[in-house]
């Protein structure tokens, strides 16, 4: 017989969050001590990195897309504008020791017969002034961009359309050499970052760690939002958005919330993800990375947040792998898994996974709206 | 004075006049019954007092607050309830979820993120009146129809609002739930004004209050439901002749 | 004998003007050019300047070889005799001898054996303007109107009495307008010409109304108050009718670039808008026509190369064929499982797109494809100041013609009829026993084929390769999230209005700012029509 709880609060972290903050440590800890006997390769360091990036971005995505129901096909954009904001951090890094060992001006002005840094790259020099901009840009720009969209109460698949349009134009303006940013070949060679050199195995490790604390701790910001009651709030308005208008939520600012809070953590991942790929460049704002970022999230799971971070890790690996072995075959295999997934598993794997154990827990006599409760 | 107060309301749909110098007031705690055929502009008025569509010209007041200037989620927090025809509940929230996100409380963004409030009280006072507390923890999805329109009911009573707009409540119920409805709704009134659009007048019958018929957008006629039954107006229009 | 060969060469020479018109060319015997040429040998840039003016006022166009070749830096003298001589750098650290005039080979020498006859910018502006006078009497028609276009440029008052000779003999209408014209700039360039004819002059520029013109009387100078009015005057009205030009221009292409939006979204307006389903592959189907136009081809090239010009007409069914049996396949193999599910269609289709970009790239390769444009699809013509490309106008036309049919087939056929009611209402269509199935794979399959032949458009103004319909996507769903999803007409005001928007705001932007304000506007126009343009209004569309 099932007792009514006294308060119908979610924990924090359930069995499924410890366990998935003790694969987090698992991987701070072991990677590196892998790579220490040997076992592990200087490069998959850096790998595990860019994919625990992906994850974070993912996580991101599912917030938004899972919880809230907002499909945004324009998530690259903000992950590439936290990418592009600590870029221009250590572009500035570089100093005199470009090329053209020009101290003032990157490598890429100097060469276009730039006279003069432009006012949007004052303040880059200063590392928190980057970090602060990685989150702070794309924030803004989620909240410029949902404020006049949400208001107008533009939805669903115009919605996901105006997204693509949105990281589209951005990827045209940043493959212009006049935008300041590089143009084609965006921001690269870069030496080090806060006196760490860049090309150091140490170095290299100390930002895989800390992408797993990002990773952690944009979970656990997720996952807090998730289970409060504005958590609620933002489910409802995905089931019914009118009915939550009706109930008196101005739904705008919850969507708006949601949709800045999620592009900050995208910023974020994109931050850590241009150090340890040293480039960044337009070809991030390409609308086919945002739409790979929403099948990380659909294979993983949607509205389970660690599915997300799973589908991320395991597309991203399996392109790795792939596009060594068969290069050919990649893009088939992508688009196959985006068909498989829509039409056989809408639930992703997770999704699947919780109805199989729904399943056991039947087939064993116990009511699953025990489990339930706890998730 | 009057709760809500309509006073020549027009509204066109490209070129259509779907409200047409619509005008009636309800009182607090009033059970009014507006019936009309198809078309009449029973849905539009529902909409431009709940702030979903703006009207082209006339007043609309609802307890001193101009509603032409409000969206749905501002004439909720004044103290409208809206009930739409088909159950509208947050399938994959559960059945106490849906009553605790109906509950008056801090609706803003950052009130809800930290909200520490205890609702159990207050939760298990309305599931026993839609007697539904066994089901407090399934999802709504997994009710039957009828549960769902009681649970939205009740997370209508959740908000205690003043007025009431209750679409076509019977459509799909039993004779037996349209009885209990009927019943509810009389019970309600009072405590909140209640205005029930119908299309069944048995059901009318039973609520047994002031009607208002409405045709091409303006109210036809008005009064107990056996006078205008016997307009001929009425009987012209709306009872098919 | 010699008298004979002669009379036999004068005779073909009457018969050559008899056939060509007015004479060519005066006559001047070769010795008095051979004299001139002779002082080349080691004369100063003075010296240099007096052979090239005594030369234009010969007037033999056989002396133009030997202006371009001086101009070129090409002509030598032999320091053994001072023979003027043309030289060509040959393998072996020789130089190959020429005589200037006739062109024929003398013998090939060490370099340190001749020595240049050197120009400067001087001379060569002096002998551009000799070589413009002399070819102003060149009997081939294409040199003469290069001649006059190079005399107006110059307008160099020394060419006046040679301009003046030639125009007298031409009857060209097109040429002779042309001469006249650098007569009138040559008049304008000289203060000392009378004033009556300046005024002439500048009627003539004010006429002519192009941006040359503009220029020609903003470099007037005079005394003279009322010529300098009218000159201001002048510039005035042709500013006015240069900024109308302009405007028409950037009209024409803005329907241009308009017609080919329309064409990849007209197919989005139907699968989109009619059955609300989200075609992400549908750049990829207008790719796959223009492949088919490129497969067309390479077999005509191959087996038929005299059907060339009517590869299109093949290509643009079979395109429309091709490209809708995919898009049933795709209707019938995925599209239909996610009915009602607009997002995760969108999602399933970009699998689709991906999947048909690689085997685009796996049976035909990475790279652009060339595919050839027919004969009557090349070249272009001018009308008034516009310049019109054929390509363009045929691609306005054949957009036109697609939304025509695509009007008529909605309106006018069984299958449009029943189309429209499966999208009214689903079950009551069922019911009275349409099969909603079938009328779905067919609806999906002419969105297909229509995207097959924006396919065969694209190909002709477009890089054929496995990214063509990437670039279209996103602005063909602009297109027709402007309209309005589903109306025909409300794509076609989209297109054309966007297409003409980006035109008109690229010169003070640029083509990608142009794009990225474009799309600023279709967010703010959404705020005040989320629906678009030219969507239903009312409660209809909101149950």
């Amino acid at each position: 017989m099932l007792t009514p709880a006294p308060l119908n609060r979610k924990r924090l972290l359930n069995t499924r969050g410890w366990t998935f903050l003790i694969v987090l440590a698992a991987i701070a800890v072991g990677v590196p001590y892998l790579n220490a006997t040997g076992a592990l390769p200087d490069y998959a360091v850096s790998l595990i990195g860019k994919y625990l990036c992906f994850a974070l971005l993912a996580i991101a995505l599912d917030l938004l897309w899972g919880y809230c129901g907002i499909l945004s096909l324009g998530h690259g954009a903000f992950f590439a504008l936290g990418g592009y904001a600590m870029g221009m951090h250590l572009m500035r890094e570089i100093g005199d020791r470009g090329v053209y060992a020009n101290p003032d001006l990157p490598d890429f002005m100097v060469f276009l017969n730039w006279q003069e840094l432009p006012w949007f790259w004052w303040g880059f020099d200063l590392f928190w002034f980057a970090a602060v901009m990685a989150l702070f840009v794309p924030g803004l720009l989620a909240f410029v961009f949902g404020w006049f969209a949400f208001r107008s109460r533009v939805t669903g698949v115009y919605l996901s359309i105006i997204t693509q349009a949105m990281t589209y134009a951005l990827m045209l303006a940043f493959f212009r050499n006049e935008m300041g940013f590089g143009g084609n070949n965006g921001l690269t060679d870069f030496k080090d970052v806060l006196g760490f050199d860049l090309q150091s195995q140490d170095t290299r490790i100390g930002l895989m760690v800390l992408s797993t604390l990002a990773v952690a701790l944009g979970f656990l910001i997720c996952r807090a939002v998730v289970i409060s009651k504005a958590g609620k709030v933002i489910v409802g308005i995905r089931d019914s958005e009118s009915r939550m208008r009706f109930l008196g939520y101005r739904v705008e600012g919850y969507k708006l919330f949601v949709f800045v809070l999620s592009a900050m953590l995208a910023g974020l991942a994109g931050a850590l993800y241009t150090p340890q790929v040293g480039i960044i460049n337009p070809g991030e704002f390409s609308p086919a990375n945002s739409i790979e970022i929403v099948i990380w999230v659909a294979i993983g799971g949607r509205g389970t947040l660690v599915g997300a971070a799973i589908g991320a890790v395991l597309i991203a690996a399996a392109k790795t792998l792939l596009t060594g072995l068969y290069p050919e075959a990649w893009l088939f295999v992508l688009g196959g898994i985006f068909v498989f997934v829509t039409i056989f598993m809408p639930r992703g794997v997770l999704g699947a996974w919780d109805s199989m154990i729904d399943e056991m827990w039947h087939t064993r006599g116990m009511d699953p709206r025990e489990r339930r409760l706890a998730a | 004075m009057s709760l809500l107060t309509l006073d020549g309301v027009t509204r066109s749909f490209d070129g259509f006049k779907a409200i047409n110098g619509l005008s009636f007031a309800i009182e607090p705690g009033e059970l009014r019954a507006v019936i009309g055929p198809n078309g009449a502009g029973k849905t539009t008025m529902m909409d431009i007092v709940t702030g979903k569509t703006r009207p082209d010209g006339g007043s609309v007041r609802f307890d001193g607050h101009d509603m032409t200037k409000t969206d749905e989620a501002g004439s909720a927090r004044l103290g409208i309830g809206r009930k739409f025809q088909k159950p509208t509940v947050f399938e994959t929230h559960t059945v106490e979820d849906n009553l605790v996100l109906s509950l008056k409380d801090d609706r803003s963004v950052f009130g809800t993120l930290f909200s520490k409030t205890d609702h159990a009280a207050r939760v298990a006072d309305l599931l026993a009146l839609i007697r539904l507390e066994d089901r407090r923890l399934d999802f709504a999805a997994d009710l039957s129809h009828g549960q769902k329109q009681w649970l939205e009911i009740g997370m209508l009573l959740a908000q205690d609002p003043k007025l009431l707009l209750v679409d076509e409540p019977a459509a799909g119920m039993t004779d037996e739930e349209t009885e209990r409805t009927a019943t509810l709704l009389r019970d309600l009134a009072g405590d909140h004004a209640i205005v029930v659009v119908e299309h069944d007048m048995e059901f009318v019958r039973q609520l047994d209050c002031k009607v208002t018929v409405l045709h091409q957008g303006s109210v036809l006629a008005e009064g107990a439901l056996d006078a205008v039954s016997a307009n001929e107006k009425v009987i012209e229009v709306y009872l098919g002749r | 004998m010699v008298r004979v060969f002669r009379s036999l060469v004068i005779i073909a020479g009457l018969f050559q003007m008899m056939m060509l018109g007015p004479s060519y060319g005066q006559t001047s015997d070769e010795g008095t050019l051979r004299a001139e040429m002779a002082r080349l040998a080691g004369a100063d840039f003075d010296g240099i300047a007096d052979v090239v003016t005594s030369l234009a006022s010969i007037g033999d166009p056989e002396a133009a070889p030997l202006l371009r070749a001086l101009r070129g830096g090409d002509i030598y003298w032999r320091k053994s005799d001072r023979l003027v001589v043309r030289a060509e750098k040959i393998p072996g650290r020789l130089l190959r001898l020429f005589d200037p005039l006739t062109g024929e080979t003398l013998e090939d020498v060490k370099k340190r054996t001749i020595k240049k006859v050197k120009v400067n910018n001087t001379l060569r502006r002096s002998i551009d303007t000799a070589l413009g006078t002399l070819t102003l009497r060149s009997p081939d028609r294409a040199t003469r109107l290069d001649a006059a276009g190079q005399v107006f440029r110059n307008r160099d008052p020394a060419t006046l009495p040679a301009l003046d000779a030639a125009l007298v003999d031409e009857a060209d209408a097109q040429i002779a307008g042309i001469m006249r014209d650098a007569r009138a700039a040559i008049l304008l360039n000289d203060a000392t010409a009378d004033p009556a004819e300046t005024r002439s002059a500048i009627e003539r520029m004010v006429a002519r109304g192009d941006p040359a013109a503009r220029n020609i009387l903003a470099g007037l100078d005079t005394r003279d108050p009322t010529l300098a009015a009218a000159a201001q005057d002048g510039i005035a009205a042709i500013d006015r009718s240069l900024r109308l030009w302009g405007y028409a221009q950037n009209i024409w292409q803005g329907l241009s670039l308009g017609s080919v939006l329309l064409l990849a979204a007209i197919g989005l307006a139907i699968t989109f808008g009619v059955m609300g389903v989200i075609n992400m592959a549908h750049g990829e189907l207008v790719m796959i026509g223009a492949y088919t136009t490129f497969a067309v081809q390479e077999v005509i090239r191959a087996s038929a190369p005299g059907l060339f010009d009517m590869s299109l007409f093949i290509a643009a069914p079979l395109a429309f064929l091709v490209a809708g049996l995919v898009g049933i396949c795709i209707e019938r193999g995925v599209v239909r499982f996610l009915y009602g599910r607009p997002l995760e269609t969108l999602l399933a289709t970009w699998g689709v797109s991906l999947i048909l970009q690689q085997a685009v790239r796996s049976i035909f390769g990475p790279n652009n494809r060339e595919v050839g444009n027919p004969s009557f699809m090349s070249g272009a013509f001018e009308l008034g100041g516009l310049t019109i490309t054929w390509n363009r106008l045929w691609i306005i036309l054949f957009a036109l013609a697609v939304f025509v049919f695509l009007l008529f087939v909605m309106k006018r056929t069984m299958l449009g009829l029943q189309m429209r009611a499966v999208t009214q209402n689903r079950a009551m269509a069922a019911n009275m026993g349409i099969r909603t199935g079938w009328v779905d794979a067919m609806t999906f399959g002419l969105g297909a084929g229509i995207a097959g032949l924006a396919g065969v458009a694209l190909s002709q103004i477009d890089n054929v390769s496995p990214n063509l319909g990437q670039s279209y996507i996103v602005d063909s769903f602009m297109v027709v999230v402007f309209g309005g999803a589903g109306n025909l007409w409300g794509a076609l005001a989209g297109a054309f209005t966007l297409g003409i928007a980006n035109k008109f705001l690229e010169p003070f932007s640029g083509a990608v700012l142009a794009k990225v304000l474009v799309l600023i506007f279709i967010i703010l126009f959404i705020q005040k029509r989320p629906r678009g343009l030219f969507a239903l209004k009312g409660r209809a569309v909101e149950g």
